[in-house]
């Protein structure tokens, strides 16, 4: 596994977001979230659809929609993404600071125009190449880098197949030299050979140092809920549970042994095919009417008195009654 | 039995993305279809489900050959296969609240009036509670969503199941849970199962056989005759 | 803590710092969605009550006070027989209204009859339909309005089923498209699946996801038909003269203009442009409320 270098790409501390619903009532999409993403570093955030995994997403790049409040901070560069206004987004983070590889390649490519001429424009915008010859260069560096074949510059994205289209959305995000890239469902709808695929490709980036500096590599933040693709690429692992983090764990201990902590990550590895293939009971609370104590109580096997008061989810497993490596080795 | 012979299926008919695929499903058989995305393995189940008419071949269900789909099929045959498709969002009306989403086909089909009992006999296993019900698709979450339209593709209580990729938007522990709950149902009414998909470990893990789509295709189509662009391929080019 | 349900409280005293962004973009939305909503409110509001309320006789002619510029008395001014400008323009804008609503109203059903059923039924109906659709957009509307104007006797009427018959084509066109494509979502494969007829699907999936569209479009054709009714007026062709409408408004001020008196063109003119104008504003902010699907992209 890589070196970990000291300060992180990202570091997330007391992150929240709620958004504000006609009645005044609230919804909490995120709460409290603490993490960090170093250099070289992949960190899979992985959770349920609607447990709050996108929102995260959203709150960093600043794309939250007008009825959404943060709270928290989240560090990048010196910069707190939260408290950034629009302009400072626009012009230094989205593509320069942060590289956005999105859930569906092919809708975030614009239709009406070839992958060369997007590449383009990108490397025109977000790098200081000027001129026709150099920029025409560095687009097709860029596609190189991204393992995008230089045939298909030429083709427009419906010409593309599902596993291209991810390549030319991967190349554009890599434009910017970005320290950090934030992968959203990078694997979803693809099939298997496709998300090993994608997944390798993503970890031979976060392996690659960016060009600007000699540092170790880039930062990853993916979003996921695909566990065994999660498990392939990455080195730490977060949980998120009805919009809280409730385990963050290295990768080797969470997917091998010891195994997960929280009775939640448990239960969601332990439904995979390959293992018991058993559903957790129930279904996640909704996140406008989350529960004074534990939000997992109602679906926990180890359940007790005290999950009615909210576990802290400043430590690495937000449980009463975690399970611990040695009991779980016996 | 649900027989189909020698299919040859598309959008397009110059370029066919199903041809002369054979399958045959025992009453009661649980057959994975493994295949990559785009290959037409969706095709082939919607062929199946009596919503694709294919170019040419035969389908036979239950011994009887199919001689229309869509609307051209009488709909005792159409509700005798219930259908799971990929993406909740889209195959559910987002006019229609989920109790409403789950009754419908038997609202379609003049059974009004079992409509209350039945959708409470589905919801309950499948963990949709009341309010649940009572919301419309855009208020509940990908997972709950799934559950409501496999309530649906079970309300009538079909001999078949088609399944395609029901679970790949999903995570484990809903793909798990909606797994068990069509395993309940065949367990109690003995139908059958064809389900298509490209997550080799879960359909080897649900079915009791699961078949390749290179295997089916190197059979009747010579090797490197593969259809063009995957994408172009999904959907008719009506779509914008 | 009151909020117990959604406050991050855990792990911090003082409880979180709240921030919110609106950006620019909204706000400027908003004052236009509210601008155009007070005008609608404002035009719905005169051509209701002025009439009834004020009680004066918008015909009533006065030599004496011909083409008076505006004044305090009569606040656009007077037309070459003396008729007060603002009344005339008031009950113009009821009758353009009349004609305008009801023309959209009839062209969007039409159009959305006519489109739901090629697109719902597909096959040879569709392309018959399509080709005469297409047969009768090539002819210009206008053209098309004025042959059938000439069929009828002088009115109000002849010049609504002359916009309607004309304005039909576009509606069918949009809402044929819409089926089409919703015709191909795999919820209506659900339906078919689940033993609905082609009745039913039609009736009760695919049609209700049209009418916004339709609706949309109707809004969006009362401007339209309002102009053509003027333009139909301005030409002589559509109402009679002595009808105050703004078409008719703004054909008779025709002369005066040339003589230097800008107020009878400019005010009719402007009841025109400003209800379009509002009309527009709002129905495109409609446009983009009326996705139920859109929060939720958003949110989860």
């Amino acid at each position: 596994m890589t070196q970990r270098p000291e300060p992180p790409v990202l570091s997330v501390h007391g992150l929240s977001v709620r958004f504000l619903m006609p009645g005044g009532h609230h919804v909490a999409a995120v709460t409290d979230a603490h993490f960090d993403v170093a250099a070289g570093e992949c960190l899979a955030l992985i959770g349920e659809s609607g447990c709050g995994k996108s929102v995260l997403a959203s709150a960093l790049l600043g794309l939250l929609p007008a009825n959404a409040q943060t709270a928290g901070r989240a560090h990048l560069g010196g910069l707190d993404l939260l408290a950034a206004d629009e302009r400072t987004l626009a012009r230094q983070v989205r593509g320069r600071m942060i590289g956005l590889i999105p859930q569906s390649p092919a809708a975030h490519l614009t239709p009406v125009r070839t992958i060369r001429s997007q590449l383009e424009e990108t490397v025109g915008q977000l790098t200081g190449v000027w001129g026709r010859a150099s920029v025409r260069t560095a687009g097709e560096d860029a596609a190189a880098r991204a393992a995008f074949p230089a045939g298909h510059l030429d083709r427009y994205p419906h010409e593309l197949s599902g596993g291209l289209a991810q390549r030319a959305a991967t190349a554009l995000a890599l434009v910017g030299g970005a320290p950090l890239l934030l992968a959203d469902e990078p694997t979803s709808g693809l099939d298997r050979d496709l998300v090993e695929h994608t997944v390798d490709e993503l970890r031979r980036h976060v392996d690659t140092p960016t060009r600007t500096k000699g540092d170790t590599g880039r930062a990853l933040l993916m979003i996921t809920h695909d566990l065994t693709a999660a498990e392939r690429i990455a080195d730490k692992v977060a949980v998120m549970y009805a919009g809280r983090l409730v385990e963050v764990a290295e990768a080797d201990s969470f997917f091998g042994l010891p195994g997960p902590r929280h009775p939640y990550s448990r239960g969601l590895l332990g439904a995979l095919p390959e293992r018991d293939f058993t559903p957790i009971p129930g279904m996640p609370p909704e996140l406008g009417d989350l529960p004074a104590g534990c939000a997992f109580a109602t679906r926990c096997a180890r359940v007790t008195d005290a999950c009615a008061h909210r576990p802290p989810t400043t430590g690495s497993v937000a449980c009463h009654h975690p399970h611990r490596p040695e009991e779980i080795r016996a | 039995m649900l027989e189909l012979r020698s299919i040859t299926a598309g959008y397009d008919r110059r370029a066919p993305v199903v041809r002369g695929i054979s399958l045959t499903i025992e009453p009661g058989e649980a057959v994975g279809l493994l295949g990559p995305s785009g290959c037409g393995k969706s095709t082939l189940a919607r062929v199946a489900a009596l919503l694709h008419r294919p170019d040419s071949g035969t389908l036979v269900l239950d011994g009887e050959p199919v001689r229309g789909w869509r609307h051209h099929a009488p709909p005792a045959r159409r509700t005798a296969i219930g259908v799971v498709f990929q993406q909740p969002r889209l195959s559910s009306d987002p006019r229609l609240r989920l109790a409403d989403l789950i009754a419908e086909p038997l609202r379609a089909t003049g059974r009004r009036e079992e409509a209350a009992d039945r959708v409470a006999e589905l919801a309950e296993p499948l963990g949709l509670t009341p309010d649940l019900l009572r919301r419309r698709p855009h208020e509940v979450s990908d997972g709950q969503l799934q559950r409501a339209c496999l309530a649906r593709a079970l309300v009538l209580r079909p001999r078949w199941l088609i399944c395609d990729e029901p679970t790949a938007m999903l995570d484990a522990s809903t793909t798990a849970a909606l797994v068990e709950a069509i395993e309940d149902y065949r367990a109690a009414t003995g139908a059958g199962l064809f389900a298509v998909g490209h997550d080799r470990t879960l359909l080897r893990r649900w079915c009791d056989r699961t078949v390749h789509w290179d295997d089916l295709t190197a059979s009747s189509v010579p090797p490197g005759d593969r259809p063009g662009s995957p994408l172009a391929a999904r959907r008719p080019a009506g779509a914008p | 803590m009151t909020d117990a349900g959604a406050g991050p409280t855990a792990g911090t005293q003082d409880g979180p710092v709240w921030r919110s962004r609106r950006t620019d973009r909204q706000s400027t939305r908003t004052v236009r969605v509210r601008t155009s909503a007070v005008l609608i409110a404002a035009t719905a509001l005169a051509v209701l009550l002025v009439p009834p309320v004020v009680q004066l006789d918008q015909q009533a002619v006065d030599l004496s006070a011909k083409l008076l510029p505006p004044s305090w008395e009569h606040p656009f001014g007077t037309d070459d027989v003396g008729r007060d400008l603002l009344l005339r323009c008031v009950y113009g804008l009821r009758v353009s209204l009349l004609v305008g609503v009801a023309a959209a109203l009839t062209a969007t059903v039409i159009g959305t009859a006519v489109g739901a059923c090629a697109g719902a039924l597909g096959g040879w109906v569709d392309r018959v339909v399509m080709r005469l659709v297409d047969t009768f957009s090539s002819v210009p509307h206008l053209l098309l309005g004025i042959f059938i104007i000439a069929l009828f006797r002088p009115g109000v009427w002849p010049v609504v089923i002359s916009v309607a018959l004309t304005h039909w084509l576009s509606t069918a066109r949009i809402v044929r498209a819409e089926v089409l494509s919703l015709r191909s979502r795999p919820y209506i494969d659900a339906a078919v699946s689940g033993g609905a007829s082609r009745w039913r699907v039609t009736v009760r999936h695919l049609l209700p996801g049209v009418l916004p569209h339709a609706a949309l479009a109707a809004v969006l054709m009362i401007p339209h038909a309002m102009w053509h009714e003027s333009a139909l007026s301005f030409l002589g062709l559509g109402l009679p003269t002595r009808t105050a409408s703004l078409g008719t408004l703004v054909q008779s001020a025709r002369g005066s203009l040339l003589a230097g008196q800008w107020w009878p063109t400019l005010f009719p003119g402007l009841f025109i442009i400003v209800p379009t104008l509002a009309i527009a504003g709002l129905a495109g902010a409609w446009r983009e409320r009326f996705n139920p699907r859109r929060r939720s992209e958003l949110m989860l």
